[in-house]
């Protein structure tokens, strides 16, 4: 228990961990001020004249659909070639000159990049907060009041995943609640779709899941290498150009690439990949489940965590 | 009691291809009270020693006892009553002194007020709310001490304490280091390449050359094994009293206005001899070997 509270003594203690607060507050004050002058309420009159307009453009796509099944050629599917307009993507709120904020289709939209934009921050956090212990030598200095390496480990980890997940927890509460104070005052609550709270909680959910994981994943690459710079390097190295060597000369392999399974478990809804496809191969869409997202990421964490703790168990230390 | 036993240590690196043994079959004991001196010159294996008993390095081979517990195996439970300052002091830059003890103590279940005294007792106090990292070298030692004294630890490890020190620095911890052991509230094993330091300070020393303990014990008796016999006459006429002495058939050598007389088994016979031939002694005193001596013959040879 002391070695817990002095964790969090600790942690509160990082002035990275406050920057980061700071900078996030900041992107909400002015977020939040740039899509309050963006956006407004609508009249009735903005409102029609938009509905105008997203009729006469649901009319004209339809008869280009129309035109194209046409031009098909007989027994040729013509789902592939001609895509039908879909009426519910031609909303008069859309077509409006006035733009409201719409509550139904920008809080969900906004869950997904701020907790995004949160995870980024929270791998720094993960990554500074073993790596400065290592570049330090600190770490060692503990050793002679906790000689348990493994126990040390965990609990830093414990401390910095519970963190992590009340940070994620917060910025989505400060999200939700300045998106819907931006729906009351410049847009609309309007027309919610069936269970929309009840999905925008699971979204949260994952959301803080995904920060908390990359918290987790840069304290374990940091923690591998010894060094936070180290690790920042080979996590932008992988993203840069490991995964896009893998997309361009193993294609069958990108739904065991990071970003597909970062993806498939923050989005909303789950994500479809072409896989193959090269030379006389025919294609093939593969579906990545939130599911499927959630334990790759979790595996790959955990496997990264063990690796470092064990080296960190068996080592000698300098 | 013994605050420190190892027995047969061995610790061997790889380094280019090529074994080197840092122990070498180290066997050490260090008994209660007191300060005990860990003298050998650089690389000859102290701060391994000092690792493999804080449990940072596993020793290839041997056997190490904490406060009367084999280590690393039962660490956990003798670390609360041992303090360790091992080479430079290793704490976060951006955090001031009082902050990084703050934290260190909290993981320990210590009272706050024990910061404040050990901040005290190294004389920090004033400057305890500066970041670490604005500290002068000597300052950073002061804290590292500090730290290894929150505990109000049974025994002291200290690994180069005066390393960064300045003259004022140095003597400030050397009588530190000598109260801590002349009130009994703990045992200090100071590691030090210094002589001087160890002379002063040190009831008991070891010596490590190569990875292997070559002397150990009291100050004095270790002076004195290495003592060859040798004494200082003083006389009133020197030169015939050296050809009495050589008569006496000792081996003499004049120095200024005293002679030194070789490989004396019994002082009192000389004093006869001399005496006899009507030579009266003015002063006869042993030459003691001293700690810088003993220590470059007991570790010649080390690279």
């Amino acid at each position: 228990m002391n070695l817990i509270r002095a964790e969090i003594h600790r942690l509160r203690s990082r002035r990275f961990l406050w920057g980061i607060v700071g900078v996030a507050a900041l992107a909400f004050v002015l977020g939040g001020s740039i899509a309050a002058g963006k956006h407004s309420k609508l009249t009735a009159a903005d409102l029609a004249r938009g509905q105008e307009q997203a009729q006469a453009a649901l009319t004209q796509q339809q008869e280009f659909y129309d035109q194209c099944v046409a031009q098909q050629p007989a027994g040729q599917p013509v789902e592939q070639a001609c895509q039908k307009a879909d009426p519910s993507l031609f909303r008069g709120e859309d077509f409006a000159t006035q733009r409201a904020f719409v509550l139904a289709r920008q809080l969900p939209d906004g869950t997904v990049g701020v907790g995004v934009l949160t995870a980024a921050a929270l791998f720094l956090l993960g990554a500074t907060w073993i790596g400065a212990e290592w570049s330090t030598r600190s770490l060692v200095a503990l050793l002679f009041w906790e000689p348990r390496r493994i126990k040390v480990l965990l609990t830093k980890l414990g401390v910095l995943l519970v963190a992590a997940a009340a940070l994620a927890v917060v910025t989505q509460a400060v999200w939700f609640g300045v998106a819907n104070l931006l729906a009351s005052t410049r847009g609309t609550r309007d027309n919610l779709p069936p269970h929309f709270y009840a999905d925008i909680v699971r979204a949260e959910g994952r959301v803080v899941l995904f920060g908390a994981l990359l918290s987790g994943l840069g304290f374990a690459l940091a923690n591998l290498l010894r060094n936070t710079g180290a690790a920042l390097g080979v996590a932008a190295l992988y993203l840069a150009v490991l995964e896009n060597v893998v997309r361009v000369l193993r294609p069958s392999w990108v739904e065991w690439l990071f970003t597909s399974n970062a993806a498939a478990l923050v989005s909303r809804t789950p994500v479809h990949l072409q896989v193959g496809g090269r030379g006389n191969q025919p294609s093939h869409e593969i579906v990545l489940s939130h599911l499927h997202g959630g334990l790759y990421l979790t595996g790959l964490v955990a496997g990264l965590l063990a690796l470092g703790g064990v080296l960190f168990a068996r080592r000698d230390l300098q | 009691m013994a605050v420190i036993e190892v027995s047969g240590a061995v610790k061997a690196y790889r380094r280019r291809g090529r074994e080197q043994r840092a122990l070498d079959g180290l066997n050490l004991i260090v008994d209660e009270g007191g300060v005990h001196g860990f003298l050998g010159p650089n690389g000859s294996g102290k701060t391994t020693t000092i690792r493999v008993l804080l449990g940072l390095v596993r020793s290839d081979e041997g056997t190490s006892r904490l406060l009367g517990q084999p280590v690393p195996e039962r660490l956990p439970d003798v670390i609360g009553g041992v303090g360790a300052l091992v080479e430079t002091p290793l704490f976060f830059p951006n955090f001031s002194g009082r902050l990084n003890l703050q934290l260190l103590a909290e993981t320990a279940g210590l009272q706050r007020t024990r910061v404040e005294e050990c901040l005290e007792i190294v004389g920090l106090s004033d400057r305890a709310e500066d970041a670490f990292k604005g500290y002068s070298l000597g300052m950073k030692q002061r804290l590292g001490i500090a730290a290894a004294l929150l505990k109000r630890p049974r025994l002291l490890i200290l690994d180069e304490p005066s390393n960064g020190l300045d003259p004022g620095g140095i003597r400030d911890v050397r009588e530190l280091i000598r109260g801590l052991g002349a009130k009994g509230e703990c045992t200090v094993f100071l590691s030090s390449h210094l002589l001087a330091e160890v002379e002063q300070v040190c009831d008991h020393v070891s010596i490590l050359a190569r990875g292997r303990c070559v002397a150990s014990g009291a100050v004095r008796d270790v002076l004195a094994s290495r003592s060859n016999g040798d004494v200082r006459v003083r006389i009133a006429d020197p030169l015939a009293a050296r050809d009495v002495i050589l008569g006496g058939g000792y081996q003499v050598t004049v120095e200024q206005d005293q002679l030194r007389v070789h490989a004396v088994p019994a002082p009192a016979e000389l004093t006869k001899l001399l005496a006899d031939h009507g030579h009266y002694l003015q002063e006869l005193t042993p030459v003691a070997a001293d700690l810088e001596s003993a220590f470059l013959a007991l570790t010649e040879g080390t690279p």
